[in-house]
C-alpha cells in the first residue's frame, strides 16, 4: 500500500525533524562554543563558509562580525523554550477550564465558552501585540502572552471531550460510590481526556513557534542583542541585498520546527484518535 | 428563522461587548493608562493634568460606559500622535488593506480547491505527494520570511516587480502572494480531506455507476459537499488575516491598517491600537454571522 506507506514516512520525518532542532537547541550551544554575542568589526558580513580572524563561521557572521550559527543554536533554544513553555501554560489554563466547564455545565459552562468565543474573535497577533505593548517587551511577559491568550482551544476541546466522558458507565459507577466532584475529575475524567490533549499541544505549537517568530520579527518581543529566531530575521532585513544568509538560515530552523510538528502531530492524531486531518 | 437570527444577532453583540470589554481593559494592566500614554519625560503634573483630561481618574465603570457610547457614535477618541479623530485615520487606510486581503484570499481559495481537487482525485499516487507538499511548506514558512525571499528573488535578483509600495497591480503581486500562500495551504488541505471523505459515499458510487463521468462525479456531487467546511474555515481565518497583513504590509511598505497598527504600537498609540483591534474583531464577528446565516437559509437543519 503506497499510501500507509507515505503516511508512516512523514510521521518518520517529522518526528526526525523535531528530534534535529532540539537536538541543536539543547546540545548546539555546547558543542560550537563561541559566544553569540561576541563581536569582531574586523569580520563584518562575512559570506558561510568564510575564515575570519582564525574563526570559521560556517553560516557567516552578521553586521557586526557576529557568527551566524551560534546565534543561530542560541536562538533556537530561545525560541524553543518560549514556544514549549508558553505551550504548556495555555494547554494547563485551557484544559482546566475546559474540564470544570463541561463537568459543572450549568452557568459556569456558558460562562467559559463565551469567553472562549470573545477571544477567537480578536486576532491573536493583534492581542499579544497590544498586552506586549502595555506591559513592556521582556521574555516573562511574552511567555505569560503567549500562554495566556492559547487557552481557548483547549478549553473548548477539553469540554467537549468531558461531555462525552461525563456520561460513560465508569464514572456513573465511580460517582454511586460517593466519590466527590474533584477525585473524579482528577483521578478518572483528567487521564481520559490527556492523550488528546497532548495531541493538540502538538498541532498548537507552529502556530505559537510562527507567533513567537513574527512578534521578534516587529521588535516587541525579546529585546536585543539576545537572539531569538525572530529577531535575527527582523535583524537581518535590513541587509536582504548583501547579507541574504542572515534571514534565510533563521527562516529554514523556523520552516524545520513548523513542518516537525505539524507531520508529528497528524501522525499522532492518526496513531491516537485514529482519524485523517 | 426569525428566532435563529435574533439569537444569533444577540450572540454576535454579545461578543462585541466582551471585545470591547478585553481591550477597554488591556490599558489598566498596569494600573495607570494616563503614565502609559505620556512620554516617559513627562512630569508628574502634567501626567496628572492628561490623566484628568482623558477622564482616566472616573471610576471605572463610567469611564468603560462613555468609551462605549463614544464608539457606537463612530467615535473612537483622537490619536496620541496624528492628533486626528482615530476613525479617520483608520478608513483612509481601509481601502489598501481590503485590496490586498481580498487578492490574498482569492487566490489562495482558488488554488486551494484546485490543489485540494486533483490531490484528493489521486489520492495516494505521487501528485497527491506532490500536492501534499507544496500545502505543507504553505503553512510552514512564516509570512515575514517568504516575503522577505519573494523580494530578495523576485525584485532584488531578478527586477521583475517592485521592492514595495501602492498604486499599480504590479505592487499587489509579491505581497497578495506572500499573505495568500497560508490560507492556500489551508484550503487544500480542507478540500483534500474533506473531498476524499465524500467520494467514498453511496450517492457517489450511485452516481459513478449511473455512467456519469468522473469529471461530473467530482465536481457537480462531492465537491458541492466538501464545500461547507471551507467555507466555515476561511471565515473563521478572517481573524488571523490582519495578523498576517500586519507583518505583509510592513514588509511591501503597504499603506494599510495593518502597517498602521504597527507604527502606532510603536508609538505607544493606544487609542488609535484600541480602535483597529475592536474594527478587526467586528469584521470576524459580522462575517462568522453571515456565515452562519447563510447556513442556516441553505440548510433548514442548521436553524434547530
Amino acid at each position: 500500500m503506497p499510501e500507509d506507506w507515505l503516511k508512516e514516512a512523514d510521521f518518520r520525518i517529522g518526528l526526525g525533524l523535531l528530534l534535529l532542532v532540539g537536538l541543536a537547541a539543547v546540545a548546539g550551544p555546547f558543542l560550537w562554543q563561541i559566544d553569540p554575542l561576541r563581536n569582531s568589526l574586523l569580520a563584518t558580513f562575512r559570506p558561510p563558509g568564510s575564515v575570519a580572524a582564525g574563526l570559521w563561521h560556517p553560516l557567516g557572521t552578521d553586521q557586526i562580525g557576529r557568527d551566524l550559527l551560534a546565534r543561530l543554536l542560541a536562538g533556537t533554544r530561545l525560541s524553543l523554550g518560549i514556544v514549549l513553555v508558553s505551550g504548556a501554560i495555555g494547554a494547563v489554563i485551557g484544559t482546566a477550564v475546559g474540564v470544570v466547564a463541561g463537568y459543572l455545565r450549568g452557568w459556569v459552562d456558558t460562562l467559559a465558552m463565551r469567553l472562549v468565543d470573545i477571544q477567537l474573535a480578536v486576532p491573536f497577533m493583534l492581542l499579544i501585540l497590544l498586552i506586549m505593548a502595555v506591559l513592556g517587551a521582556s521574555l516573562v511577559n511574552l511567555i505569560v502572552v503567549l500562554g495566556a491568550t492559547s487557552w481557548p482551544v483547549y478549553a473548548r476541546t477539553a469540554r467537549a471531550r468531558v461531555l462525552e466522558v461525563r456520561e460513560m458507565e465508569y464514572i456513573e459507577s465511580v460517582r454511586s460510590l460517593g466519590a466527590s466532584a474533584w477525585r473524579i475529575l482528577w483521578r478518572h475524567i483528567l487521564p481520559n481526556i490527556l492523550p488528546g490533549q497532548i495531541v493538540l499541544l502538538t498541532l498548537d505549537l507552529p502556530r505559537l513557534v510562527i507567533m513567537e517568530a513574527s512578534v521578534g520579527f516587529l521588535g516587541l518581543g525579546v529585546q536585543p542583542p539576545t537572539p531569538t529566531l525572530g529577531n535575527l530575521i527582523g535583524e537581518g532585513r535590513s541587509f536582504l541585498l548583501n547579507a541574504p544568509w542572515l534571514v534565510i538560515w533563521p527562516g529554514v530552523v523556523i520552516a524545520a520546527l513548523v513542518v516537525g510538528c505539524n507531520l508529528f502531530g497528524d501522525g499522532l492524531v492518526r496513531r491516537v484518535e485514529g482519524r485523517e486531518t | 428563522m426569525i428566532g435563529f437570527l435574533v439569537h444569533r444577532l444577540g450572540w454576535s453583540v454579545l461578543v462585541l461587548l466582551g471585545v470591547a470589554a478585553l481591550v477597554f481593559c488591556s490599558l489598566f494592566l498596569t494600573g495607570d493608562p494616563a503614565a502609559l500614554m505620556m512620554p516617559p519625560d513627562a512630569s508628574r503634573a502634567e501626567i496628572a493634568a492628561f490623566r484628568h483630561a482623558m477622564g482616566f481618574d472616573d471610576p471605572l465603570a463610567v469611564q468603560f460606559l462613555r468609551y462605549l457610547l463614544a464608539a457606537l457614535r463612530g467615535d473612537f477618541g483622537i490619536s496620541l500622535r496624528f492628533h486626528q479623530p482615530v476613525l479617520g485615520l483608520i478608513l483612509e487606510r481601509l481601502p489598501a488593506t481590503a485590496l490586498l486581503a481580498v487578492t490574498a484570499l482569492g487566490w489562495s481559495t482558488i488554488a486551494g480547491f484546485v490543489f485540494g481537487i486533483v490531490a484528493a482525485v489521486n489520492a495516494g499516487k505521487w501528485s497527491d505527494l506532490a500536492v501534499r507538499l507544496i500545502a505543507l511548506s504553505g503553512q510552514a514558512i512564516p509570512v515575514f520570511w517568504l516575503g522577505l525571499l519573494l523580494i530578495l528573488v523576485v525584485s532584488l535578483h531578478w527586477h521583475w516587480l517592485p521592492t514595495g509600495g501602492y498604486g499599480t497591480p504590479a505592487h499587489l503581486v509579491l505581497p497578495a502572494l506572500s499573505l495568500g500562500a497560508y490560507y492556500m495551504s489551508a484550503v487544500t488541505r480542507l478540500v483534500r480531506v474533506s473531498l476524499i471523505e465524500t467520494l467514498r459515499q453511496d450517492y457517489v458510487r450511485t452516481a459513478r455507476a449511473k455512467g456519469l463521468r468522473e469529471r461530473r462525479v467530482v465536481i457537480r456531487h462531492a465537491l458541492r459537499n466538501a464545500l461547507a467546511p471551507v467555507l466555515t474555515v476561511q471565515a473563521m481565518q478572517f481573524a488571523s488575516l490582519l495578523g498576517g497583513a500586519l507583518v505583509t504590509e510592513l514588509i511591501f511598505a503597504w499603506p494599510g491598517i495593518g502597517r498602521l497598527a504597527v507604527q502606532a504600537l510603536q508609538n505607544r498609540d493606544f487609542p488609535l491600537v484600541q480602535a483597529i483591534v475592536l474594527l478587526a474583531a467586528t469584521t470576524f464577528v459580522v462575517v462568522n454571522m453571515l456565515v452562519d446565516v447563510a447556513y442556516a437559509v441553505l440548510n433548514p437543519r442548521v436553524r434547530l
